[in-house]
């Protein structure tokens, strides 16, 4: 028998202490906690030195943010910044446009999500409530999004957003990434619309209100959790979208965040603006994190449900 | 009565999402096709050729570059995700203090922007200003210090770590979920009869998982196949083609030379053969119905 690999203690002592603990654990079911036994140190070392490299990239990133170009170049990556230098974050703003390009992004990404969620909430429920021939059919049209891979479509979208005169626009834009999140907005609010009771319906029916009224006034307010979890994950996707941006914006006026730091990003290559784009790459980022701070739990479920996708 | 009342509400409900949908996704789905058999000359005009583009396919070095390079990558970025994936997913099933602080730290990156993520590991692997070269040379393992991004040699596994640095946080949930499935009993019974941890893992934890590990396999080739972001940010394709991928190469056909016809072409056969490594991933990882 064999403990973890990497444990120096001697197999029998981690045996002997489970054998104490076994008979413990079997009401208090699997995870409970428990007195740290040895073998777990293994764990606490792995996962510590995975925590220890994420922080120490971002606080690389960080560090050299408030650095000078000068110093960037000259000094260690993990020297300290001889101080704060605050500046580098308003020059970023405002000479090197990332303000412009926060403000873009705020734009589309809420113009889009509001849309997609209105859209696929309408979509939604006669798909879940109401039964009629084709339904079926008109929800697998809707999962298809989910199914097809972006590569068959980017080029006659292109095209098409050429045709429609929405290409190099942000409304453009913003219905691209509405219809991109209709398929799993509408794939998770028909889920959760089926869970409502359908008395719903015909009791607000006996009481007068027609269909409309009723999906408005009853069926709507009872949303609340789906809608904000399917606006989360889509603010989340479209604030982070980087292909159809770069495949549809050509103007650096109406670039959204990820694209213009890649364009700062290629133009560091050549100038020597390094500073700035970290700076950028800071404000990006940071928004992005507290707000998953907060949400941790929701957008993990979310983010791992439209994994599942494809 | 109601019923029917309900019944006018159907059309008008569901059209504004379906015009959306047919626009700008139903629409260029088809076209997909029809444009692959077509050849877009300099004024814009396309014409009809058949299976032309298809057969330009065929002996066009730069796509078969691709679709090798492509598939190295899902290889290689799945044999550095799994492993760890599956470890730290382990761990975190060990009801351990400070559990949630460390699926924060596993997570976050996957909320970031591949733009951000490519960008920064870029300059990570930058041979002087980088992290990594210097770090390597402070503990005194110099030798493998390395021009990362500028090696045909090391190009594609640097730029398939970046992806797995980013996605592996959901990879890791999923596989906690498949952890805390497993039956408790089947577990106890394995303690009573004196297995270690690894032993029970080992043997009754990963086979039991198994059917969990082939939609994950599945679902990590069919996404990687597909990757363009960081390929397009970290190295565009170079140096010396090394990581050049399907979907750079249809974006540069697309965009820098306005051949839409060849672009289609290439994406419809990638996506079969995608379809196709699928199915044969899943048959081979098939096995029997677990009983317990």
């Amino acid at each position: 028998m064999s403990s973890s690999t990497e444990i120096a203690v001697p197999a029998d002592a981690v045996t002997g202490s489970r054998h104490v603990i076994t008979p413990a654990r079997r009401g208090s079911g699997r995870r409970s906690r428990r007195p740290l036994r040895p073998y777990q140190l293994f764990f606490y070392l792995f996962l510590g030195a995975i925590a220890l490299s994420t922080t120490s990239a971002f606080a690389w990133v960080f560090n050299v943010s408030m650095k000078t170009n000068e110093e960037f170049i000259s000094s260690q990556p993990w020297e300290l910044a001889e101080r704060w230098r605050w500046e580098n974050y308003i020059n970023a703003w405002e000479s090197a446009h990332i303000g412009a390009y926060f403000g873009n992004s705020l734009l589309v990404s809420i113009a889009s999500t509001v849309l997609g969620v209105i859209l696929s909430a309408f979509a939604a429920y006669p798909l879940a409530r109401i039964p009629f021939r084709f339904s079926g059919m008109v929800l697998s049209v809707f999962l298809l999004g989910l199914m097809v891979p972006w590569m068959v479509t980017f080029a006659p979208l292109y095209l098409t957003m050429q045709d429609l005169g929405l290409l190099d626009t942000r409304l453009g834009l913003v219905l691209v990434y509405a219809t991109y999140n209709l398929p799993f907005n509408v794939f998770v609010l028909v889920g959760f619309m089926k869970t409502l009771p359908f008395e719903l319906e015909e009791a607000a029916a006996i009481d007068g209100a027609g269909p409309t009224r009723a999906f408005i006034s009853v069926i709507l307010p009872l949303l609340g959790p789906g809608l904000a979890s399917v606006a989360i994950i889509s603010f989340l996707q479209n604030w982070n979208e980087f292909f159809y941006a770069l495949l549809l914006i050509h103007s650096p006026e109406k670039m959204t965040l990820p694209l213009g730091l890649f364009q700062l990003g290629q133009a560091a290559d050549y100038a020597t603006n390094w500073v700035t784009l970290f700076a950028g790459m800071m404000i990006t980022v940071v928004p992005v994190l507290l707000v998953f701070a907060l949400l941790q739990g929701q957008i993990t479920k979310g983010l791992t449900a439209g994994a599942l996708k494809g | 009565m109601h019923r029917t009342a309900q019944r006018r509400i159907i059309l008008p409900f569901l059209m504004p999402a379906l015009l959306l949908l047919a626009a700008f996704f139903l629409y260029p789905l088809l076209r997909t096709v029809e444009l692959s058999l077509h050849e877009f000359r300099r004024t814009g005009a396309a014409e009809f050729v058949g299976l032309k583009q298809y057969e330009r396919l065929l002996d066009d070095p730069n796509y078969v570059n691709a679709i090798k390079n492509t598939f190295l990558m899902a290889f290689v970025g799945g044999c550095m995700l799994f492993p760890p994936a599956t470890a730290i997913a382990w761990a975190l099933s060990q009801c351990i203090r400070g559990e949630r602080f460390f699926r924060f730290m596993v997570f976050a990156p996957v909320v970031l922007s591949v733009a951000v993520v490519s960008l920064m590991w870029k300059f990570l692997y930058h041979p002087t200003l980088g992290l990594i070269n210097p770090a390597l040379e402070s503990v005194g393992l110099g030798a493998l210090a390395r021009t990362w991004l500028g090696d045909p040699q090391t190009a594609l596994p640097a730029v398939a770590f970046t992806s797995v640095w980013h996605g592996i946080g959901l990879w890791v949930v999923l596989l906690c979920a498949g952890f805390e499935k497993l039956p408790a009993s089947v577990l106890e019974a394995g303690r009573i009869d004196g297995a270690g941890e690894w032993r029970l893992f080992r043997s009754i934890m990963l086979p039991m998982m198994r059917d969990l590990f082939r939609v994950l396999v599945v679902l990590w080739v069919v996404q990687s196949l597909q990757v363009f972001a960081f390929v397009y940010i970290m190295t565009r394709g170079g140096p010396f083609g090394s990581t050049d991928v399907v979907a750079t190469l249809m974006y540069r056909e697309a965009l820098e030379r306005a051949d839409f016809g060849y672009a289609a072409a290439m994406g419809l056969v990638m996506v079969v053969l995608m379809l196709g490594v699928a199915q044969l991933i899943n048959k081979v990882m098939k096995r029997d119905e677990l009983q317990y």
